[in-house]
Formats: C-alpha cells, sequence, structure tokens
C-alpha cells in the first residue's frame, strides 16, 4: 500500500443531518490533492475528522499504514499530520516567534532538540515562510496575508508528512497568493510534503494538484485529472462553485 | 526591555531589599502583621495568576486550594497532634490533589465552564468548612465554622517580626519561581493554550495535561501560601475557603495585569497594605477594590503590567520589510 493518508466510507451525522455520507479518499506520497466542491458539501467537516478535530461516526482512517481513526488532533500532528484553517487562528498575545515556538516544542522533533539547535530551527521557519521582518510583531497585529504564513509555519514545525489546506488562498490579495503558492511549491519539492489542498478555486486546483476529488452532499461524486476538472464542472451548474 | 528576566530580577530584588529594611524604621507591630499577611495574599494571587492569567483558566474557586492547606495543618495539629512540619507537607500534598482533581475535571471544559466548576466546587468546600465542627481532643469545646480551628505551632505565638520576615522570604522566592515558570517552555504553551485551545491542539499541545498541570503547580503554590498563613495566623477558619478570597485573587490579577506575575503580586500587596493598614473595615475594602478595579481598566485595560507589557512589545515591533 503506498497511500499516505486513506480514509474509508467515513461518516459523520449530526442528529437527522447527514453531513459525511461513507467518504473514501487517498493521498499518496509527495501527491497534492485538490478536495473540490460546493458551499456545505463537507469538504471542511472531512478536513476535521482526518486532522482529529472531529470523531467519524464510522469508517477508519489509516496513515501510513497506521489506524489514526481516534487519535486526538495534537497526537496527528505529532504524527506528522498537520493543518491549516479556513479562518487562521493565531495566540493574540504571542509574537511570531513565540508562536512558531510553541509547535516546535510540541513536535517529535522539539523534544530531541537542543535551546540552540530549537532556535535555529524557528529561524530557519522564519525565513521559508518569510515571516522573518515580522517575527517580533503579535500576531493579534499581522495581516490576514502573514496569518496565512503564520499557519503554514505552525504546520511545517513538525516536519509533517501531510498538510491539509483548508481554503487557504481565500480572501488574499494577488501578491501574497502567488507567494503562498511558491511557498507551497517549494515546501512539497525540498521537503516532499503532500496537501490536501480544499478550494474553491478551480484555477489553484487545477494549477497545483495531481489530482481532484469533488464532493457535494457528503458525497464524492468526481475523481480525475486537474485538467478534467473543467469537464466536471458544467455537471455541477447550479451549484455556488465561485471564489 | 522593562519585562527583561535581569531587569525583573532587579526590580524584586530592590524591593524586597526596601521590605528588608522596613521594620527597622519603627513600624508598629499591627502594619507588621498586614504585611505579612499581605505577602502570603501576594503570593496566592501570583498562584491564581499561573493558572488563570498565565494558562488563561478563570478559576473563581481558588481559595480551595488555599483553604485544603489551612485546614489541614489545623486539623492534623490539633486533632491528630501531627508535628507542624509533617501536617504542612501533608497540606501541601492534598491541596495539590485538590488542584489535581480541579484540572482533571477542567481538562475538558472551556472558559465559562471552567469558572462555574471551580466557583462551584469552592464554595462547596466553603458550605462544608461552614457547616463543619469539631469537637476538641479534650472534648471541652467545639472548633470549626467561622471560629476556625486552632493550628498547634511548635513555637506557640509566632514571633511578629519571624512572620515578617520569614513571610518576605517566601513572597520573594515564590515570585522568582512563578515567574520562571511563566517563562518556561510550559508558561508558553500555557499562554498559546490561554490565546486560541484549537490552534494550541492544531500545533501538538496536549491541552488537557498542560491545563491539568497548570491547576497542579497553582494549587501546589496557593497550599505553600495557606501553610504559611496558617503558620503566621495560627488559626484556620472557613473564610480561608470563602468566595469573596477567591474573587479577589481574580480582581487583583485583572489589576496588576493578568499573565505577569509580578503585576499581580504588587497590587495585592500594595492594595491589601494601603486598605487593611489603613484600618478600613471588610466591606468596605470590597468595594475599594470594585473601584481600584474599574480605574484601573479604565487606563489600563490589560492590567497596569499587562498594559505596560503590550506597549513594550508593540514599540519592538520591526516595520514590515525592515530587519533586526
Amino acid at each position: 500500500m503506498n497511500d499516505l493518508l486513506l480514509a474509508e466510507r467515513i461518516e459523520k451525522s449530526f442528529g437527522p443531518t447527514r453531513v459525511l455520507r461513507g467518504i473514501t479518499l487517498s493521498v499518496g506520497r509527495e501527491e497534492v490533492v485538490g478536495l473540490f466542491g460546493p458551499n456545505g458539501a463537507g469538504k471542511t467537516m472531512l478536513a476535521n475528522v482526518l486532522s482529529g478535530l472531529i470523531p467519524p461516526d464510522r469508517g477508519r482512517i489509516l496513515f501510513e499504514g497506521k489506524d489514526i481513526t481516534r487519535l486526538s488532533m495534537d497526537a496527528r500532528f505529532r504524527a506528522g499530520l498537520a493543518r491549516t484553517f479556513q479562518i487562521p487562528g493565531a495566540y493574540p498575545t504571542l509574537t511570531v516567534v513565540e508562536s512558531i515556538r510553541v509547535a516546535l516544542l510540541c513536535g517529535e522533533e522539539g523534544k530531541r532538540r537542543s535551546p540552540r539547535e530549537l532556535e535555529e530551527e524557528v529561524e530557519s521557519v522564519l525565513h521559508r515562510t518569510g515571516l522573518f521582518a515580522q517575527r517580533f510583531w503579535m500576531a493579534a497585529k499581522l495581516s490576514q496575508g502573514c496569518l496565512r504564513r503564520l499557519e503554514f509555519a505552525r504546520a511545517i514545525s513538525c516536519r509533517p508528512k501531510l498538510i491539509l489546506l483548508d481554503e487557504v488562498f481565500s480572501a488574499l490579495s494577488a501578491k501574497d497568493e502567488g507567494e503562498l503558492t511558491a511557498l507551497l511549491r517549494s515546501l512539497r519539492r525540498d521537503d516532499g510534503i503532500s496537501f490536501l489542498l480544499i478550494s474553491h478555486n478551480p484555477l489553484i486546483l487545477a494549477e497545483m494538484c495531481d489530482r481532484v476529488v469533488t464532493i457535494e452532499d457528503g458525497r464524492v461524486t468526481w475523481e480525475g485529472k486537474p485538467a478534467d476538472l473543467a469537464k466536471y464542472l458544467p455537471v455541477a451548474a447550479g451549484h455556488d462553485h465561485g471564489p | 526591555m522593562i519585562f527583561s528576566p535581569r531587569r525583573t530580577t532587579g526590580a524584586l530584588a530592590l524591593g524586597a531589599g526596601l521590605l528588608l529594611l522596613l521594620p527597622l524604621a519603627g513600624l508598629d507591630l499591627f502594619l507588621l502583621d498586614v504585611l505579612a499577611s499581605g505577602f502570603l495574599l501576594a503570593a496566592y494571587v501570583g498562584s491564581w495568576d499561573i493558572v488563570g492569567g498565565v494558562a488563561g483558566q478563570i478559576c473563581l474557586g481558588h481559595a480551595l486550594f488555599f483553604g485544603t492547606a489551612t485546614y489541614s495543618c489545623a486539623l492534623l495539629t490539633s486533632l491528630a497532634g501531627w508535628p507542624f512540619a509533617a501536617a504542612a507537607a501533608a497540606a501541601l500534598l492534598l491541596s495539590t490533589t485538590a488542584a489535581a482533581v480541579v484540572g482533571t475535571f477542567s481538562g475538558r471544559l472551556k472558559g465559562p465552564f471552567i469558572a462555574l466548576l471551580t466557583l462551584a466546587l469552592g464554595e462547596l468546600a466553603h458550605e462544608v468548612a461552614l457547616g463543619q465542627t469539631f469537637f476538641s481532643p479534650r472534648g471541652a469545646y467545639s472548633w470549626g465554622g467561622e471560629g476556625g480551628i486552632p493550628v498547634a505551632l511548635p513555637w506557640g505565638s509566632p514571633s511578629p517580626w519571624a512572620s515578617y520576615y520569614g513571610a518576605l522570604l517566601f513572597l520573594f522566592l515564590s515570585t522568582w519561581g512563578m515567574t520562571r515558570i511563566a517563562r518556561s517552555k510550559d508558561g508558553l504553551i500555557w499562554t498559546a493554550i490561554s490565546g486560541s485551545e484549537l490552534t494550541a491542539r492544531a500545533s501538538g499541545v496536549d491541552v488537557a495535561r498542560h491545563k491539568r498541570r497548570a491547576f497542579l503547580v497553582a494549587g501546589l503554590l496557593a497550599g505553600a501560601a495557606g501553610v504559611g498563613f496558617a503558620a503566621h495566623v495560627g488559626r484556620a477558619t472557613a473564610a480561608d475557603f470563602s468566595l469573596e478570597l477567591s474573587f479577589q485573587a481574580a480582581t487583583f490579577a485583572a489589576i496588576g495585569g493578568r499573565g505577569t506575575i509580578v503585576g499581580p503580586v504588587l497590587a495585592a500587596l500594595l492594595l491589601h497594605a494601603l486598605f487593611q493598614g489603613a484600618g478600613i473595615a471588610p466591606a468596605a475594602r470590597v468595594l475599594l477594590y470594585a473601584l481600584a478595579l474599574l480605574l484601573v481598566l479604565r487606563f489600563f485595560p490589560a492590567g497596569v503590567a499587562g498594559t505596560l507589557r503590550e506597549r513594550v512589545r508593540e514599540r519592538n515591533m520591526v516595520p514590515e520589510g525592515a530587519s533586526r
């Protein structure tokens, strides 16, 4: 089995509302998979289940062949499965440096590092994510673009094998979007990180992904190459696919 | 930087030096007693700031840990006949155990639910202490309730000077320890949890374990302040568990600046010494504390030290694109 992440027949309901209806999804090593679908399709819920924020009602999740279905979100992060949020969450009273330090300290690697090695790693993450100039800024004072970078910085601190990116390009300027795209590419190229990229934007998915999975009403409706996504889109006409 | 470790330690050392010399200036015994109580109260407020300020878990029943320690000292020495040192060790163990229990329950809760849980547990302990009476070993009279239980001290009635210097030493050491904890790896993680539990979890933080640890440390320190108070006053009363004592900690911390340790400690010490030293009645003191809180929050929204720290941090922010 070559899948890095394999989610099988994931189901999740809230009372009578079935949000996920037996979704099966896989992400290979060094693969970028796009997750596309209209509002309310269950994309973010699937990310919540995969990252351990919400347990599924049924189904199982394998990460590197190990069953992580009942593992907590923090344990999944330490195991190398990181995520970012649609609305970036930051620690308002901590600076950028301190926020990154928290993630580094809690990762498996952080426990083995000396304080000096830890600070070198913090500096490296700051440079890679373009946050060095803002390193002493309080997170509460950061722009949306910098908050997204900080999310990336936090996510890559555990040297992850897979990052779930939930609408990471939403509400960004063209400049920030371009820089984040370049960062994502470099993380994939240099670190071999896989991504599950959740987005409303078919152009970004077509540009970034090796494979795209579309979901609607909690079910997988289509899976194929990004170039073929345009063929799928007319089928889904009538749904809101706007950016 | 105002809050650099060296400066904070230096300021604390200077303050401690002044307080060391103060009794030599001819302070009367009443003021010595007020200050000794103030030192212990300030250490207790600092312990609240570990869990309520640094870790952001609003604990409204913090007196539970303080009262557990004073009551344990009293019951074990006067009723069970234990030596004070053994009773003090057991008191620390019991207050830490109480904190572990509260911390375990709080691990899965958030914000107002933690405040409600700790409020309920603290008030439960207060009501039990208020209603429970014990017969003295000779059976001559009952102890407990508002009248309290005496603490059998090996040195009989403590000397005001010894109490003053003992409490001062304890305050200095505990404040130094608490600032070290707040700046440690655990302190950083607790501050992160205080800012956003969700982001902390997504950064690999085992939130429940760290909350429990913050409660443990705070409970141990509050218990230590309780042992000191039992040794100073020589009596444990139901007021040691009171809601007022719990609310005082939160109020002083808000005035001083939550999460700064030094701010809440100094706020507690100054306000207690000022109002109690002036002989103001307890009910009027509560009103004055509330007034002080309103005034401070008007000009220092994050408390005095908290707002100053924010200003220093803002000054240290480098303009975008510039390098340091």
